[in-house]
């Protein structure tokens, strides 16, 4: 356990470097983008020079870029991640806010390619080169190869529009006053377009990781041995095979936690979740700098945590990994 | 020529590599069946395929070529691809090399920007890198790069860690090559083919990528790329479907010729060495 | 869908349309008003501030006009095409000087309070005129507003202005805030700018980010029986294909503001129960307009810019790009409009023979590869239209040999480059024409507007006749002496130039049949909805 620990200790310190380098790299970029907060927001209204002027002043747009980096790091140190220039609300609030929408959104995407992925992996890994094996193989490649915002719209005008199934989008069924079990079933209907638009996606990453690491797993001496004993084939598969192919997907899990983020941007669009894929979207749209830096930094220590998590389970478990390789 | 026979031996190598045959030659033959112009108009708004003869596949919102501009769209895509995925393993291989031969600080240094770029969603990197400097073709394959270029920077890393202690870099060290000389002459070569590994799974990723900008509003508006056609034609998913369908199907096909290519190139290269 | 097509066809003829200012909302059949009922309709913006009074533009009034209402509306067939709301008679004095307002009695707003001549002074000196978008221009020489009663506010103007301009700008300028809630602390910052408080037919009563805003009747509303339903809700739905598909999934009863793209208006006239509107905007017609950077010394000659209106296929442009929901433009007012459009002005048609001989005669041959020259094109990102003229102007410019390069930006990145920065030869933008040249129109073309103000003349042009035509125009009282300075302006404009007009479009709704009264007056979509219902 004291290995555990030692491994969490480097790995938090490495860790504040990033997510300064994160935050000063984003400043940067956004800085240097053309027109600012105030050009993103007289698009709508318009205005004379002398409105723009007080504008500007008002947001703090007037100071030096600097300046306004070295108080947004001095603010950070406090935790206090500003006030958000377009919605003129504590940055905290508003990422509080749509967070929980976009975890469940995310977890739930992530447990469903990697528990079908991996499910559909053992399967078709169980008779490697057999029919159905090509078949999903290829199958869940040619999902991945859609794009995510088509099979978006594709899902939508097959089971909300033309069956009505399920609803065409949001995260619950508006001002309905619903609560508890009945707001959760409401919420967990509405997810599921979207949840299965960005899970299929990643579907076939697991399935072919399973796959393949199972083929490797049955030149295996142990599973061999296992042959050897006679042991039944489902048996061999299950306990053997397919447990050793399993951890190289929790590392991919971790690796892949910070790219579902990128893929919610267009899923929470098509299908009007409010989560923090779309706010991103319009923070850069809005230019409104605190705010992207927020939710960059948010999801960077989600990305983090989650890869610690994902480190620390791998030293746990499996004690041939020295502190650090996992990922260093 | 022994992996070739390899290669050729798995049926989804074969149409991988058929595939993509087929796409280089749509894309080498776009401007000679297709002079000029692809965005052109050319006949009638939203001809529906099959119609008339000389627009087979009909046209688009603005009465322009649609085949015209699938073919021209192979050539922007397959660019799009192939650039982003040779800067990304260039600048990964690079990267990875020198944090795996140097070490220590340089090492932690390095390694602590790649987690950054790694902890930032690359899809979001990309947007906000094309929404900043504004959306051209080399602006694009910039910003994929950005986010794709991680992935063989640890893997060149983890292989450069391993060749290093090796009797050949051993003796280059003590016939006084230079560090540098060592790391990108003898090291770096043989790092390479698991980095190279990745490259079908970043071109994949970057012609998807270019498709997500474009549907964001964020494609080059004076190229045609298959991504942008898809967005364009999804607001007319409903009166004219065929305008999302055509090139989305030319763009699974492409992503599934560049996947199964690159793992029959994978496959047949272990074999390969497994028996050497 | 006879409906449909024969109204389609109409606009196509010749705008009849948007021409047809006093026709009446047909559409749909004969119901009764029904009581009750939550309308749910598409959004696909989120304003911040949602005060009008502060940013009057038609995505906050979109919501708040239900919520804070002007002291007048656009009507189809009121006097001045205007009818009351808080205020009930508008009076010019001869000299310019004063305007007087008599005001509705009996007001209260929604927080119980009364409403008088109080609020409509605080809101005109502390808020249009300091702070609002518009109002700094339109009510800059207001110097005092005198409330001799509760019932009465007279406008005081330092130098003459015109009755017909404050008049015209009644509809879109004139949001009424309490004056109770605003005189603590910095208006920007207050809290009601956020959940506005007003005298309309609904009250503000939740935002939640990303997924909706909704409102709630106004149980003590002025109007009799008014309103009709119980709520609205304003369903967030970003992206614009999604519009179409909650509204034939019954999830959404309205999609107002051309939600629904056109090029899906064809198939979604015919889903059962579904209606297409193209009436309730004429107040708020869109002009399609490419700017022009006169500090390119090829653009800076007439022949070449008239050489440029003449590859323009206008009809090509409303046919195709906007499908038939557009006239063709002949000058900076938009032809639906009552007062000041005249079609006495000079013209370009399609003629790409012309347009070549009139670059050959200003010198820019055609080079070896058939290309005189190069240039930037810079389509506004706001709308689907803008950017499509873009691909298509790219096409007409290659006609007649200049190579056009598009620059695509966001909405920031275009605001900064074209109107900061002026980095651009070409622009396309989309004006709004106001009811009034002198509230947004006149200064697409006037000079000496500082560099960073959006939607001006920001491409360099200078003409020292028609500054003086639009200062002159600007001050003079006599309504039909004004109105002529204004044809003689479009004449001018049409002339030299300083941009070319090429389209005039307004929005469509889509809706569902049992929604009623919709398109009743010229500014619907962004008016109180105070009789528009649900019928059972």
């Amino acid at each position: 356990m004291t290995r555990a620990l030692r491994l969490l200790r480097r790995r938090l310190v490495g860790s504040v470097f990033v997510l300064l380098i994160v935050v000063i790299g984003s400043f940067l970029l956004l800085e240097a983008a053309p027109g600012d907060a105030v050009d993103a927001y007289i698009v709508s209204t318009g205005g004379d020079a002398g409105m723009i002027e007080l504008l500007r002043h008002r947001w703090g747009l007037d100071q030096s870029e600097l300046t306004r980096l070295a108080n947004y790091l001095w603010a950070l140190l406090h935790f206090d991640l500003g006030q958000s220039v377009t919605f003129s609300r504590p940055i905290r609030d508003i990422i509080l806010e749509r967070l929980p929408t976009t975890l469940v959104l995310m977890g739930s995407a992530t447990a469903l390619s990697f528990g079908l992925g991996s499910a559909l992996g053992v399967y078709a890994g169980a008779r490697p080169g057999s029919f159905r094996d090509r078949f999903l193989s290829i199958g869940s490649l040619a999902l991945y190869a859609v794009p995510g915002f088509w099979l978006g719209l594709v899902l939508i005008v097959v089971f909300a529009v033309d069956l009505r199934w399920l609803p065409i989008g949001g995260i619950e069924t508006i001002a309905s006053g619903k609560t508890g079990f009945s707001r959760a079933t409401d919420i967990a209907i509405h997810l599921v377009l979207p949840v299965s638009a960005l899970g299929f996606i990643y579907l076939a990453l697991y399935l072919r990781m399973m796959r393949a690491g199972m083929a490797e797993a049955w030149r295996q001496d142990f599973v061999l041995a296992a042959r050897a004993r006679g042991l039944t084939r489902r048996r061999i598969v299950l306990a053997h095979v397919a447990r050793n192919a399993l951890l190289p997907l929790v590392t991919m899990l971790g690796l892949q936690s910070a790219q579902m983020l990128g893929g919610s941007v267009v899923i929470e669009s098509v299908f009007a979740v409010p989560g923090l894929g779309r706010l991103a979207q319009e923070a850069v749209a809005g230019r409104d700098t605190p705010l992207l830096l927020g939710i960059i930094l948010v999801s960077a220590i989600l990305v983090v945590i989650i890869n610690l998590l994902v480190d620390l389970a791998y030293a746990v478990l499996d004690p041939r990994v020295g502190a650090g390789e996992a990922s260093a | 020529m022994n992996w070739l026979r390899h290669f050729f031996r798995t049926p989804e190598a074969v149409a991988g590599a058929l595939i993509l045959a087929l796409l280089a030659a749509m894309a080498l033959a776009a401007p000679l069946l297709f002079p000029g112009d692809p965005q052109a108009i050319a006949g009638p708004a939203l001809l529906p395929p099959f119609q008339d003869w000389s627009l087979p596949l009909g046209t688009d919102r603005l009465g322009r070529d649609v085949l015209a501009e699938l073919f021209h769209g192979a050539r922007t895509s397959l660019a799009v691809g192939l650039a982003a995925a040779a800067a990304a393993l260039l600048i990964g291989a690079v990267v990875g090399t020198l944090a795996g031969f140097a070490g220590g600080l340089i090492d932690e240094a390095l390694m602590r920007i790649t987690d950054a770029f790694q902890t930032v969603p690359s899809f979001l990197l990309a947007l906000a890198f094309v929404s900043i400097v504004g959306p051209s073709l080399g602006v694009v394959v910039a910003a994929i790069t950005l986010g794709a270029w991680t992935g063989p920077a640890r893997v060149a890393r983890a292989e450069v860690l391993s060749i290093r202690e090796r009797d050949y870099v051993a003796g280059a060290r003590v016939i006084g090559m230079h560090p540098l000389e060592i790391a990108f002459r003898e090291v770096l070569p043989n790092a390479l083919p698991p980095v190279l590994a990745l490259s079908s799974v970043i071109v994949a990723a970057a012609i998807l990528t270019e498709a997500a900008l474009s549907f964001l509003g964020l494609g080059d508006p004076n190229r045609v790329t298959w991504g942008g056609m898809i967005s364009e034609g999804r607001t007319v998913l409903r009166t004219a479907p065929f305008l999302s369908i055509v090139p989305g199907v030319a763009l699974v096909l492409t992503v599934l010729g560049v996947y199964l290519a690159g793992e029959g190139v994978v496959e047949s290269t272990a074999v390969r060495r497994s028996l050497s | 869908m006879s409906e449909f097509t024969i109204s389609r066809r109409g606009l196509l003829a010749g705008s009849a349309l948007l021409l047809a200012s006093t026709a009446l909302p047909t559409i749909g059949f004969a119901q009764t008003p029904k009581k009750g009922g939550r309308l749910v309709l598409a959004a696909d913006s989120e304003p911040r501030n949602l005060n009008p009074a502060i940013v009057a533009s038609n995505g906050v009034f979109f919501i708040s006009s239900k919520i804070v209402e002007t002291l007048a509306e656009a009507s189809f067939d009121g006097k001045d095409g205007l009818q009351p709301r808080l205020a009930l008679s508008w009076e010019g004095a001869a000299d310019g000087l004063s305007v007087t307002f008599r005001l509705r009695d009996g007001v209260k707003w929604h927080d119980g309070k009364p409403f008088t001549a109080a609020d409509v002074a605080f809101s005109a000196l502390q808020i249009w005129k300091p702070l609002q978008n518009l109002g700094r221009t339109v009510f800059k020489d207001l110097e005092a507003v005198d409330t001799p009663d509760d019932l009465t506010a007279i406008f005081k103007f330092a130098k003459p202005t015109p009755f017909q301009l404050i008049r015209n700008a009644l509809p879109a300028l004139s949001s009424v805030v309490p004056k109770h809630l605003y005189e603590v602390g910095k208006i920007e910052e207050n809290p009601a700018n956020n959940a506005p408080v007003g005298t309309g037919p609904f009250k503000f009563a939740e935002y939640k980010a990303g997924q909706y805003y909704r409102l709630t009747k106004n149980d003590a509303y002025w109007g009799k029986d008014e309103p009709y339903l119980d709520e609205i809700v304003y369903q967030v739905l970003p992206d614009r294909t999604s519009a179409a598909a909650a509204l034939e999934a019954e999830e959404i009863q309205l999609a107002a503001f051309s939600a629904v793209p056109l090029a899906d208006l064809d198939r979604i006239s015919k889903v059962p129960g579904l209606k297409v509107i193209t009436k309730g905007y004429e107040g708020l017609t869109y002009q399609l307009v490419v700017e022009i950077n006169h500090r390119r010394k090829e653009l800076a000659d007439l022949k070449v810019r008239q050489a440029i209106a003449h590859a323009i296929d206008k009809d090509f442009v409303v046919k195709t790009v906007f499908l038939g929901y557009a006239a063709t433009a002949t000058g900076p007012v938009p032809k639906n409009d009552p007062q000041f459009y005249t079609a006495d002005v000079p013209t370009y048609p399609f003629d790409v023979a012309k347009a070549n001989a009139l670059l050959d005669e200003a010198g820019y041959k055609r080079a070896d590869d058939g290309k005189r020259f190069a240039l930037k094109l810079l389509p506004a990102p706001y709308f689907n239209e803008t950017k499509q003229f873009g691909d298509y102007l790219r096409q007409a410019l290659a006609a007649i040999g200049i190579d056009a390069e598009i620059v695509n930006n966001d909405s920031a990145a275009h605001i900064k480059a074209v109107y900061t920065d002026h980095a651009f030869d070409l622009a396309v933008g989309p004006p709004v024409f106001r009811g009034d040249p002198a509230i947004s129109t006149t200064i697409l073309v006037q000079s000496g507007i500082p560099d960073g103000v959006p939607f001006s003349n920001q491409g360099g042009y200078k003409n020292a006749e028609l500054d003086a035509l639009i200062v002159k125009a600007s001050e003079t009282l006599d309504t039909s002496a004004r109105t002529e300075l204004y044809k003689e302006f479009q004449k001018k404009v049409a002339a030299d130039l300083p941009l070319i007009n090429v389209a005039e479009w307004s929005f469509i709704s889509v809706a569902r049949d049992r929604v009623g009264n919709i398109a009743n007056n010229p500014r619907w979509a962004v008016s109180n909805w105070a009789d528009t219902y649900l019928a059972g």
